[in-house]
């Protein structure tokens, strides 16, 4: 298979009402991502962009987006999910020999439709819809009280995880949620949404858009010094909520196994330096651990106590802060890739030291229904 | 490159389908492609699949339905690209295939009007008219003079503006607009899956119906269908290996957006005055002929399948992919060219103009013309030899287009 | 800078979903106070709501594979859920909070998320509460409570 690396990237700051429209963010970052990558619009062969339309509050969303993103007269779609799936598909059309390069962009401005509401119409219409109880909220807290249950993970496991990433936040400069000196205490005693989850367990919706470059191997040199190269990915999407284990997350293990299998790699906890994943809630952290088979089943709650996955531990995870930290939905899976590629470039500000092969990861759908993994290194 | 082939299609019925809720509705044309393919639900590696979701009221439905589909464990993309999202996510089954990352990958879309409570199934289209036409509350309109206008307009107006360029520039009549539906109408006769079938429905049955909005008669107006099509892709590997005989291959895809076409308005600062204009539709046919090795579109293509919910569209767009010079498309119309036996047929399935179901029938344009190649169209089965097929889809606001390729042989056969 | 904003669209559009012949039959039954599945002939998944297709196996299924459910279940999960939404994006904090469940149904394998009323815990067996007129609508089955 055609190799693809990416060489360039840009994100904006995550903030609650960026005063900006929809096309202006856009076309920051993918002029930004461009600048980065040392590529012109003449360069670019292929456009993805990916937003929802239900998020957007308007129908073919990027039907507007054409001249913000670059896309005016070049050939392009758009993913309608995590803005990871933008940069899959930007990938396998590069990997197809058909282009060479091109340029995934992701946004969303949650102001204007609370995501927690959009997400409600992701239940089936005529069973699940009836009942009003039925969020994204409350059945992610169901996903966690499972998960507890059987891995005799607790509250303070979640509040630790939220101490990790919204302390990691605050070196990030575009972060949304940053609190230096938070405590297991204070998540414990946020505001109660649905028990047992509180306002710090659960992801901030924010507004920011995110763009990345890619390139096949034939030109990326000619780009980029150090481009950051796609080792493996994996994609899996599991059954419906009624018929499907949610105290798993079997699909992103099976994409875990795919993205290793291609990427070679055979011991994830020692082989991988650092992992960006996208928790949309804090319990699903814990619950990647063991999927991206970091440690066995049940043993989440471990690396955590030990502070295994701090970014001075064995296994960084989030050092970026995570989506506990400011989720601007379509664009925090790419918002991951992206941390991912700068701590392979030693760009990041929460350098892991030498770090040479990431792992970035992207869910979509309640509970996580969907994952998507992606292994980047700095060999091809 | 990687070859790629379409080894299995399958649709469902079109038309009003309250029998069925949209799970069901997917089901049935996914499960009528497996089967056509004769292979089993585990050779299927990964899925491609879209729709506008606004029109169905379901955020992410393929993730409701993705057992119903076989889709548990297996990876899933989606798009979304308003109405060429048939077209999309069929390139997209292309580009899973031809990454190298799968082998078999089975590309669906499709859509539910019926689902809308409002009449004339205009939920979607509501939202459709009023979110993408808000700017023009900026230049000074009022919510009630908007809401009017919305309501009015949407798809049919600016479709309306379209075809009245386009009279303008190629010199033909309403008169021609009555026979391409007309023939739509008698060639969707022939095909089972078709929604509006009228046997031997001459023109003059068309412009006896009144007047919508100039210069698009009542007859003209394709109708709100629910439907689902799907198909199977397979790598030259795979079709060796799954021993399949019939296939159609891929030869060359093309999806080129211009910006959107709102009354010399846009938030670009430059403006798209003529919607007829469709450079997008030049470009990405051009290129998709270029990769497909085709010199010249109009002797090397047996059929094509364009996208025309309104008649003009199947005029004007047979002229932008190259099939007939500017201007000239009326003519051919005259002469019969274009009929289902005649030298260049177009639509011969009935097109977009007698089944819409939005979501669903850019891939069904795929579909149809996967089934000329393989010459498994039955009674619409072109009466030639079918070498080379185009399928081709637009929309957003008139702005979007995808263009396939396909042949019963591989490029540089 | 500044931009524009422009709320409150004069009209809703809405939907009504047709739910298939099974879901009909599913929520006709409710009528009588039963709960029907589908179990899979092949696999034996028995899904609930039914429906025509097995998660499992893939397996076709139709009436012919209903079967009728006691209507009792296990709690597999709950949650205290604090809050409504509002339709429009905005949080209704409830004065006393409302019990969610993840109860798995006997003889079914699929998870339904129902209100439970009384002292539950995971692991409660809990049965259906009917209205007192039931029509075969949704509303018909208001929760589910624990069992004595």
């Amino acid at each position: 298979m055609r190799r693809v690396a990416i060489i360039g990237y840009a994100v904006s700051r995550l903030e609650w009402d960026a005063e900006k429209t929809r096309e202006e963010a856009v076309f920051e970052v993918a002029k930004g991502a461009m600048r980065n990558a040392g590529v012109e619009r003449e360069d670019i062969d292929t456009v993805i962009s990916a937003s929802t339309d239900f998020l957007d509050g308007r129908t073919i969303s990027s039907c507007m987006l054409i001249g913000a993103s670059g896309a005016y007269l070049k050939d392009e779609s758009k993913a309608e999910e995590d803005g990871m799936y933008a940069a899959l598909y930007a990938a396998q059309r590069i990997m197809s020999g058909v282009h060479d390069v091109a340029l995934a962009v992701s946004h969303t401005h949650s102001w204007i439709f609370n995501p927690h509401q959009v997400t409600q119409y992701m239940l089936e219409p005529w069973f699940d819809r009836q009942n009003d109880l039925l969020n994204e909220i409350t059945l992610a807290a169901l996903q966690a009280r499972l998960y507890m249950s059987r891995s005799g993970a607790d509250e303070t496991h979640l509040a630790q995880v939220c101490v990790k990433n919204l302390r990691n936040a605050v070196k990030n400069p575009n972060a949304f949620r940053k609190m230096p000196d938070v405590t297991v205490e204070e998540v414990l005693e946020s505001k109660l949404y649905s028990s047992p989850l509180t306002e710090l367990m659960i992801s901030p919706p924010c507004d920011g858009a995110a763009a990345v470059v890619l390139a096949s191997e034939d030109v990326a040199e000619e780009f980029c010094d150090e481009p950051v190269w796609i080792r493996g990915i994996g994609n899996a999407c599991d059954r419906y909520l009624r018929d499907r284990d949610l105290g798993r997350l079997n699909s992103l293990r099976i994409a875990a196994e795919r993205a290793y299998r291609t990427a070679g790699i055979e011991d994830p906890f020692r082989q991988i330096d650092v992992a960006e994943v996208s928790e949309r809630f804090a319990h699903q952290e814990l619950m990647a651990y063991e999927a991206l088979c970091f440690c066995r089943e049940g043993m989440g709650k471990v690396l955590i106590e030990e502070g295994m996955t701090e970014v001075y531990g064995d296994m960084p995870v989030n050092p970026s802060g995570g989506a506990l930290a400011g989720d601007a939905v379509c664009a925090t899976g790419m918002i991951r890739l992206i941390e991912a590629v700068k701590q392979i470039r030693g760009e990041a500000e929460n350098q892991v030291e030498e770090c040479r092969t990431a792992l970035a990861h992207a869910q979509w759908g309640l509970c996580a229904q969907k994952n998507l993994v992606f292994i980047l290194g700095d060999r091809r | 490159m990687r070859r790629v082939a379409i080894i299995g299609c399958g649709q469902s019925k079109h038309g009003r389908r309250t029998d069925v809720n949209q799970a069901e509705l997917v089901a049935e044309a996914v499960w009528a492609a497996i089967e056509d393919a004769n292979i089993g639900v585990e050779d299927i590696e990964a899925y491609a699949v879209g729709n506008m979701q606004g029109f169905g009221g379901i955020c992410q439905p393929d993730l409701v339905f993705a057992d119903y589909i076989a889709a548990g464990g297996k990876p899933m993309q989606r798009v979304a690209t308003g109405g060429t999202v048939g077209g999309s996510t069929a390139h997209l089954g292309y580009y899973e295939v031809a990454s190298g990352m799968y082998d078999v990958v089975l590309a669906v879309s499709w859509e539910k009007h019926s689902d809308s409570a409002e009449p004339g199934a205009t939920t979607g289209l509501l939202h459709v008219a009023f979110a993408n036409l808000s700017y023009m509350m900026k230049i000074g309109m009022d919510m009630r003079s908007f809401a009017i206008m919305g309501l009015a307009g949407a798809a049919a107006g600016i479709s309306a503006y379209q075809a009245a360029f386009y009279m303008a520039r190629s010199g033909c009549r309403i008169e021609h607009f009555d026979m391409v539906a007309a023939k739509a109408r008698r060639n969707a006769a022939k095909n089972r899956y078709a929604h509006l079938k009228w046997p031997g429905c001459t023109a003059e049955d068309i412009a006896k119906t009144e007047m919508l909005i100039w210069p698009l008669r009542f007859g003209h107006v394709c109708p709100a269908s629910d439907g689902a099509s799907c198909v199977i892709y397979a790598s030259e590997d795979a079709v060796r290996r799954l021993g399949i005989k019939e296939v159609a291959w891929v030869k060359g895809v093309a999806a080129y957006a211009d910006e959107e076409a709102d009354q010399g308005e846009s938030y670009q600062g430059t403006a798209v005055v003529d919607y007829s204009d469709q450079t997008g539709a030049i470009l990405s046919a051009r290129k998709a002929y270029r990769r497909a090795g085709i010199k010249d579109p109009r002797k090397e293509i047996d059929v094509a399948e364009i996208y025309a919910p309104f008649p003009h569209q199947e005029l004007m767009f047979s002229e932008r992919l190259g099939f007939f010079d500017d201007g000239t498309a009326w003519k051919a119309l005259e002469e019969g060219v274009t009929e289902i036996d005649g030298d260049f047929p177009i639509c011969p399935s009935g097109g977009v103009n007698a089944t819409n179901a939005i979501g669903s029938s850019g891939m069904q344009r795929v579909v149809e013309a996967a089934l000329q190649i393989m010459g498994k169209a039955e009674d619409h089965q072109v009466p030639k030899d079918v070498k080379n097929a185009v399928a081709h889809a637009w929309g957003g606001q008139v702005q979007f287009n995808t263009v396939m390729v396909l042949g019963d042989r591989p490029k540089g056969w | 800078m500044g931009v524009d904003r422009y709320s409150g669209l004069p009209f809703v559009a809405r939907f009504r979903w047709s739910v298939g012949k099974i879901m009909e039959k599913f929520y006709r039954s409710f009528a009588e106070k039963k709960i029907i599945a589908a179990k899979c002939e092949k696999c034996g998944y028995t899904v609930v709501p039914p429906r025509q297709i097995c998660p499992q196996c893939y397996s076709r299924m139709g009436e012919e594979n209903f079967v009728e459910l006691s209507g009792r279940g296990v709690v597999e999960s709950l949650t205290e859920v604090a809050f409504r939404l509002d339709g429009k994006g905005g949080y209704i904090w409830l004065e006393k909070p409302e019990l969610l469940a993840a109860v798995k149904l006997e003889g079914a394998n699929s998870t339904i998320f129902v209100r439970v009323e009384g002292d539950a815990r995971i692991g409660s067996e809990v049965e259906p509460v009917w209205a007192e007129k039931t029509e075969g609508k949704p509303s018909d089955l208001i929760s589910f409570r624990v069992v004595k």
